[in-house]
């Protein structure tokens, strides 16, 4: 569980719930994760993710737009974003619950 | 480029060769888009990115995560030791002897067994797969007569000195420090001649040879160890005695050599254990 819950907390997670509203490059990325979730990736850690991704298909580096290269989510990439969101999601709904049941 | 383009060519030199050429152009953007240098943490990221990057290809002296590569470093550092340890058993000779045969019949059993694994692109180098990587062998040539000219330079220098004095010293060092980069710089152009020559591998002849380098290097450390010991038990006052390299205390010699036995018998079996994956 602990596994997982890093996992879920990960910058590739992140990564790709920017991408699934559109195409982005690095800086473009940073800023919509500090402006939606609060959380700033750094520059190393942004491309940790971003190689790491692209390596396994979850995403794709698009042709350059002068040094700037947006990246595109893959089908495979939204496959897991769903999965893993899906299953974010049950968590929350879970322990919501539990916690409203729970004595004060 | 905005912002401190010395501080981003910095930042970005920290990263593997390989990763700049893929991402070298569009980071350095960021970094400039970031203004990274007025953001001391970010500063910090991007070096732990680098950290990262490096460790994920196995290393900046072991690029692109060739099992060969790491094992012809662990070769380099394995004879830097064993250089060390002969400097070191030099004036303990019919000490510990049949212990000293030993050692020696594992390290030739260990670098053996790296010549084993590098002998198919010795072959494809000699059948001219790659002429180009023919200038990479005049590396170790080169570096051998660079050693053996400071080598006699050192000599001149501290002829007629005591061991302790700064001239001594000076021409130990010397002889040392040359022979290192000379090592290192074998160990690269070998590393290098591996990766780029093309060679047909035999399936089971490099995991095998592999395993048994690192056996090798494993069994000389042990007995590396086991020889220290028996200088003690045989003849305690040399052991506690100024009988290490350059008239050194012995234990700390003894010590160091063993330490850099057991790093390289470490480096082999990461290799050995590489290898045996990427066959599976």
């Amino acid at each position: 569980m602990v596994d997982e819950l890093g996992r879920w907390a990960e910058p590739g997670l992140l990564v790709l719930a920017s991408l699934a509203d559109g195409d982005k490059h690095g800086y473009a990325i940073t800023n919509d994760i500090a402006e939606q979730v609060g959380v700033s990736l750094g520059p190393g850690t942004l491309y940790a993710a971003l190689s790491r991704l692209e390596e396994r298909g979850l995403i794709e580096g698009l042709p350059a737009e002068g040094r700037r290269r947006p990246y595109r989510l893959t089908a495979a990439g939204a496959t897991e974003l769903s999965a893993q969101a899906t299953r974010m999601q049950r968590l929350a709904t879970l322990s919501l619950g539990r916690l409203r049941l729970a004595p004060a | 480029m905005t912002g401190d383009p010395w501080l981003v060519r910095a930042l970005l030199a920290c990263y593997p060769a390989s990763w700049r050429r893929r991402y070298g152009d569009e980071y350095a953007q960021l970094l400039c888009d970031l203004r990274i240098h007025r953001r001391p943490r970010l500063i910090v990221d991007s070096l732990r990115g680098a950290l990262g990057a490096a460790l994920n290809q196995g290393g900046p002296l072991m690029s692109n995560r060739s099992p060969m590569t790491t094992a012809v470093w662990a070769a380099g550092l394995f004879t830097v030791a064993g250089i060390g340890f002969q400097k070191l058993a030099e004036d303990f000779t019919g000490v510990a002897g049949s212990v000293y045969t030993l050692l020696i019949a594992a390290a030739a059993v260990a670098l053996l067994a790296l010549v084993a694994a590098a002998a198919p692109t010795a072959v494809a180098l000699l059948r001219g797969r790659d002429t180009g990587a023919w200038r990479y062998v005049a590396v170790p040539v080169l570096g051998a007569a660079a050693w053996y000219g400071v080598l006699r330079l050192a000599l001149a220098i501290s002829h007629g000195h005591g061991v302790h004095s700064a001239p001594n010293v000076t021409g130990f060092v010397l002889v040392a420090v040359t022979g290192i980069a000379v090592v290192a710089a074998t160990a690269w152009a070998a590393g290098t001649v591996l990766r780029r020559v093309p060679a047909d591998q035999p399936t089971r002849l490099r995991p095998a040879a592999l395993v048994v380098l690192a056996a090798g290097m494993a069994v000389t450390t042990a007995v590396a160890l086991v020889w220290g010991l028996r200088v003690q038990a045989g003849d305690p006052t040399a052991f506690h005695g100024d009988q290490g390299i350059l008239a050194t205390p012995f234990v700390p010699s003894w010590i160091a050599t063993v330490v850099l036995m057991a790093a390289a018998t470490v480096l082999a079996t990461i290799a050995g254990r590489r290898q045996l994956l990427a066959t599976r």
